[in-house]
């Protein structure tokens, strides 16, 4: 026998594991709790879950889940002033997150169907839920936090800087959730949704601008004056550096 | 060879000390309310004798104060980050249950504040050696002490991590351990430098009344004085 007519040994092809592969991710997710359980325990079932027929009532779930926790950590925020924030910062922060998502939500969909994916609105829409929960339960697992520094500092730029820290955290692991769901819809280039993902990123800070003062006070409910928001930070640091900002009376 | 189930074994000390990992380990994956509360004694006695001794120097009452605020600080950074650090573990990679990543970190408390415990007789010999906290003499001895309570802190706090660290590479992983590691310190560095800060003083000064919080307890915070000071050191306006 002549070696070089053997025939090599076929090296099977290293696919990604397939969504429901393990029986544990078939199990239904029945409750927000249970959602909330398999977002941070269990990503992959929460992603098979999406995938499936009917997953609406899930994806309502999840955003209502993100609204209640984007309130609860809007109060935090709202007790560095008090009085009308407490009401007025909770508003702004879960009608910020949910109105930044839903403006982003037709591009993100767009942007999945360019780089190939073979994802559903439904599925998309789930993600961009999932992205929101994530978020929004890490930020509740801050308020402890945020809120001793709250009853400690009187300087709005401090506390913005800490918000925006927090928010940066949680952001992170959302990305990072959508992400691994893109990665099980064949997408063939992950560009389009990191594009995405800077958009969204600029919206919801552009959003934390538009609906000052979130953290501190002002006389009327939404801003007078039209900003972006990196103009908006350069006062803040202005005011900070120039003393005015170690005071609540203005955002 | 395990206790027996619903008994305080001070044995157990020895053995978080010596970070046993194996045990440690199968002592975290299950709930034993008398263990945590065992833990929770040790941080109360070790944390608060060694508060206690830093105290002393500046009066007895002070002594009194700081033996109750330094577990306090340990206790209410373990409890505010308790929700986030366990969020944090299954999304780093180590998916164990919030009830083990909160008895994991109050475990490496406990190590910490044994050791701490351990060295409050030296330091409660250094300050009855120290001449009396007076205005104006006292600089040296006060660097001398604040040095000696920054090097013990630093040790206890480090050999704590190590045992914690060991304990998470058990349970997940050398890498999913280190990142997990990384993510609660970062948070109990932020949560436990503004809680010391509002619960100052601890050594205290001569040139100030002894009290439990300064008037201004709740005014700024840790990294605003921090960054208030590099300012005033490098002139910035």
């Amino acid at each position: 026998m002549n070696e070089s007519n053997a025939i090599p040994p076929v090296i099977p092809a290293v696919t990604p594991r397939q969504l429901g592969d393990d029986p544990a991710e078939r199990v239904p997710i029945t409750n927000a709790f249970a959602a909330i359980e398999a977002l941070l325990r269990q990503p992959r079932r929460l992603l098979f879950q999406l995938r499936q027929p009917g997953a609406g009532g899930l994806i309502a779930q999840m955003v209502f889940v993100s609204a209640v926790c984007a309130l609860v950590y809007g109060v935090v925020a709202g007790t560095f002033s008090g009085g009308t924030q407490l009401w007025a910062a909770p508003a702004k922060i879960a009608g910020g997150l949910l109105v930044s998502a839903a403006i982003c939500l037709p591009s993100l969909y767009i942007f999945t169907c360019l780089s190939g994916a073979q994802a559903r609105l439904a599925e998309v829409c789930g993600l961009l839920a999932g992205l929101l929960m994530l978020m929004t339960i890490l930020l509740v697992g801050f308020a402890p936090v945020a809120w001793i520094f709250s009853q400690s500092t009187e300087s709005v730029a401090w506390m913005g800087f800490l918000h925006l820290v927090f928010w940066f955290v949680a952001t992170l692991f959302g990305v990072r959730f959508m992400k691994h769901g893109f990665a099980h819809a064949e997408a063939k280039s992950q560009a389009g949704v990191n594009v995405w993902i800077c958009i969204f990123l600029l919206v919801a800070l552009q959003m934390t601008t538009a609906l000052r003062p979130i953290i501190g006070t002002a006389d009327t409910f939404f801003p007078t004056e039209k900003k972006f928001f990196i103009g908006h930070w350069i006062n803040c640091l202005d005011k900070a550096t120039s003393g005015d900002g170690r005071t609540n009376s203005r955002d | 060879m395990q206790p027996p189930a619903g008994k305080l074994n001070l044995r157990e000390i020895s053995v978080l000390l010596r970070g046993e990992s194996e045990t440690i380990s199968v002592w975290s994956a299950g709930w034993n309310a008398r263990r945590f509360a065992l833990h929770v004694g040790v941080i109360i006695l070790g944390a608060g004798i060694y508060g206690a001794a830093m105290g002393w120097w500046r009066d007895p009452q002070q002594a009194m104060f700081v033996a109750v605020k330094f577990p306090l600080i340990i206790l209410l950074t373990a409890l505010g980050n308790a929700l986030i650090n366990g969020m944090f573990a299954p999304l780093l990679g180590l998916n164990i249950p919030f009830r083990q990543s909160f008895s994991a970190v109050v475990m490496s408390f406990a190590i910490t504040s044994a050791i701490l415990g351990a060295f409050s007789p030296l330091i409660a010999f250094m300050t009855w050696n120290a001449p009396p906290m007076t205005a104006g003499v006292a600089n040296i001895n006060y660097s001398a002490i604040m040095l000696a309570h920054v090097a013990i802190v630093a040790f206890a706090g480090v050999t704590g991590n190590v045992r914690l660290f060991q304990l998470l590479v058990k349970l997940g992983g050398r890498y999913a351990a280190l990142r997990v590691l990384c993510a609660w310190l970062a948070g109990n560095l932020l949560l436990g430098s503004q809680l010391s800060w509002n619960l100052r003083p601890f050594i205290g000064s001569p040139t100030l009344p002894v009290e439990f919080f300064r008037q201004n307890a709740f005014h700024g915070n840790f990294f605003e004085a921090v960054f208030h000071a590099l300012r005033q050191i490098f002139q910035f306006n």
